[in-house]
């Protein structure tokens, strides 16, 4: 009977960040979300349980008005949630995060067995947290996971590296991180929904951990990405042509 | 005061969303087109729980309150208005009025099944000759024996064709008026009950429609819901709920009118560049807007006023006839914006159009509203 840790993001949907007049980004008016390969990573943890029985713990670490993602995940199928929750926690960096996390699974969830995490977050993608957060607890780390089976003391995962997949298997307890192509996230029913609010949800906070290291990244401006085109007509006729190929060579496009 | 939805609603307006993207856009403008009924995705529905979300637990449903159903109807008449009032409907009014008016072996029998979304519940109401003048209605049930039995003939039942469990008001005492006619729940297989042919439409092609034929019918006694001579009450209860369910598909009517006008006005160019930049256009998108955003809260606080447990009538009728009225005017619009591609087959605005002047019209018109309205505010 498995328990198994699923970590997730809750970041900002990208689909609400609006581009402001001056080509900045505005974040005043966005919704948050699960971030996509996490709830990969929820979706597997939860089948996983299905399959074999056992618990999913959901963790996540953010600031505190991200209790709708927590209830988020236990509509999933999560059986419990740990929160660890900070106003400071917005903007971690993934070595702050990762030292948290082992912290908190050192303390509140040592027994566990796998731990799942999306192969990089929504908002960053810097692929770090899964790596950093094995090597904390000391354990296997598997990336880019794109199928996954347990067999009672060990795991079988398939990885897509480059142009191949690599079958490699581990001893419990191991981290893997997964790939989207590993399931599609069930959307939950209305029930699930309303029920996950009644299932334990553990809040720690910043004081009960080990003090976390200082940031070493600081974001001095976000703008908007800008695509500048350009647009030039020419005839059909043959000095016209020329005047084409030769405006196709300035641009690097031929030789 | 406080305009916010709750955590859970928040997710289960997106959880619908994600649902309507993935299951009903894909089909919308198809089913439309061919005027068919969708069983696959009202199986998918039903597995989400979505067909009885404001019934209680005990009776099937998912024990949301009736806000959190409003919300996800609006999400998915966004995709598809007709999936998103045969939800309504079936909610709203058919199982709805079991809820509130049935025995507990009703409930067991039929609730249950309905709140599953098993089958789908009716509202069999109108008549030829009786819509908004609902005291025009002709058919009778008479008692004989331990039986009833339903004669005449029902018009523009959504659900018809689709249905398994009908609600059908027949008079049982008509000399006594108002207090005169009752409600039945007529399952399917009743002998003596036939559905008629499936109305074509000119919007809401997916959603069922047909005439109800009632020939020496007969169901058991004990299937009259409440009290012989409370089917009129009743009905004005199915209907303040049903009410606010119409006035959340047109304000998801609104919302896709919207979204399609942001979109393709900030995509096409005229004159060097997107029509948004052109005073005309940016001015009908910031009315639509405005109204929707009125009707949006209209709608929502009729269903907190019945989540509540307050009088609602009033604001649900007012919340549909605004709601309705601007589905209708902007849609104009924004078929309008898109010009000739907004004209043709496929083009989403074409539907939206199409879609939008039911709710001008079904579970009471504009002009049934505002005598509803004006006979609250006047007395």
């Amino acid at each position: 009977m498995p328990t198994i840790i699923a970590c997730f993001k809750w970041v900002v949907d990208e689909a609400y960040i609006r581009k402001g007049s001056s080509g900045d980004l505005v974040f005043s008016t966005v919704d948050f979300k699960i971030s996509e390969y996490d709830r990969n990573a929820v979706e597997e943890a939860v089948r996983l349980k299905e399959a074999h029985g056992g618990k999913v713990v959901a963790l996540t670490v953010g600031p505190p008005g991200a209790t709708k993602g927590v209830k988020d995940a236990l509509s999933r199928g999560c059986d419990e949630a740990i929160f660890v929750a900070d106003t400071s926690f917005e903007n971690l960096e993934p070595s702050q995060t990762a030292e948290i996390l082992a912290a908190v699974i050192r303390s509140r969830v040592p027994d566990f067995d796998l731990i799942i995490c999306g192969e990089g977050s929504g908002d960053l993608y810097a692929q770090q947290v899964g790596a950093r957060l094995a090597e904390h607890l000391a354990i296997p780390c598997i990336s880019f996971v794109q199928k996954l089976g347990v067999a009672g003391v060990s795991l079988t995962a398939e990885r897509k590296v480059e142009r191949y997949t690599e079958i490699t298997s581990a001893l419990l307890p191991s981290l893997v991180t997964v790939l989207p192509e590993i399931n599609v996230p069930r959307i939950p029913g209305v029930k699930d929904t309303l029920t996950a609010s009644r299932k334990p949800a553990a809040t720690v906070r910043k004081e009960e951990l080990p003090p976390v290291g200082e940031p070493r990244l600081q974001t001095i401006g976000i703008a908007a990405a800008r695509m500048d085109r350009t647009c030039e007509k020419f005839g059909a006729d043959e000095a016209e042509l020329a005047r084409f190929a030769d405006a196709l060579r300035k641009k690097g496009v031929i030789r | 005061m406080n305009f916010k939805l709750t955590e859970e609603q928040e997710l289960i307006r997106k959880n619908m969303r994600e649902f309507a993207s993935k299951h009903v856009d894909p089909i919308a403008a198809e089913i439309d087109e061919n005027s068919r009924h969708p069983a696959e995705l009202f199986q998918k529905l039903a597995e989400g729980d979505w067909m009885g979300m404001p019934i209680p637990a005990e009776y099937g449903g998912a024990g949301a309150d009736y806000l959190t159903h409003i919300v996800a109807v609006e999400e998915l008449s966004r995709s598809c208005a007709s999936t998103g009032f045969t939800v309504s409907i079936h909610v709203g009014i058919a199982s709805m009025l079991i809820l509130l008016f049935g025995n507990e072996d009703q409930k067991k029998k039929y609730l249950i099944p309905l709140a599953k979304g098993q089958n789908l519940g009716a509202f069999v109401l109108t008549e030829p000759g009786a819509g908004t003048d609902v005291m025009a209605a002709t058919s009778t049930a008479v008692l004989d024996g331990n039986d009833y039995v339903i004669n005449g003939t029902k018009t523009f039942t959504s659900n018809g064709p689709t249905g398994g469990t009908y609600l059908v008001f027949a008079w049982t005492d008509k000399a006594a008026g108002r207090k005169g006619m009752s409600a039945f729940i007529v399952p399917r297989e009743a002998p003596g009950m036939r559905v008629g042919e499936h109305f074509k439409k000119m919007g809401l092609r997916s959603s069922q429609t047909s005439e109800m034929i009632f020939k020496d019918c007969r169901i058991p006694r004990e299937n009259i819901l409440g009290q012989a001579g409370a089917g009129m009450a009743m009905a004005m209860a199915g209907f303040d709920h049903g009410r606010v369910g119409i006035a959340a598909q047109s304000v998801g009517i609104l919302q896709a009118a919207l979204d399609e006008s942001i979109r393709y006005s900030k995509e096409r160019v005229q004159f060097g560049a997107p029509i948004a930049r052109q005073q005309a256009i940016s001015w009908m998108i910031a009315n639509m807007a405005t109204d929707l955003a009125a009707a949006r809260w209209l709608t929502y606080h009729a269903a907190w006023l019945k989540d509540q447990k307050q009088p609602f009538s009033k604001e649900a009728s007012m919340a549909k006839l605004f709601a309705a009225e601007a589905a209708m005017r902007h849609t104009v619009k924004a078929v309008q914006i898109q010009g000739g591609y907004g004209y043709i087959k496929g083009a989403k605005v074409e539907r939206l159009l199409r879609d939008a002047k039911i709710t001008e019209i079904y579970e009471g018109t504009s002009e049934a509203q505002r005598m509803v309205i004006s006979g609250n505010v006047l007395r």
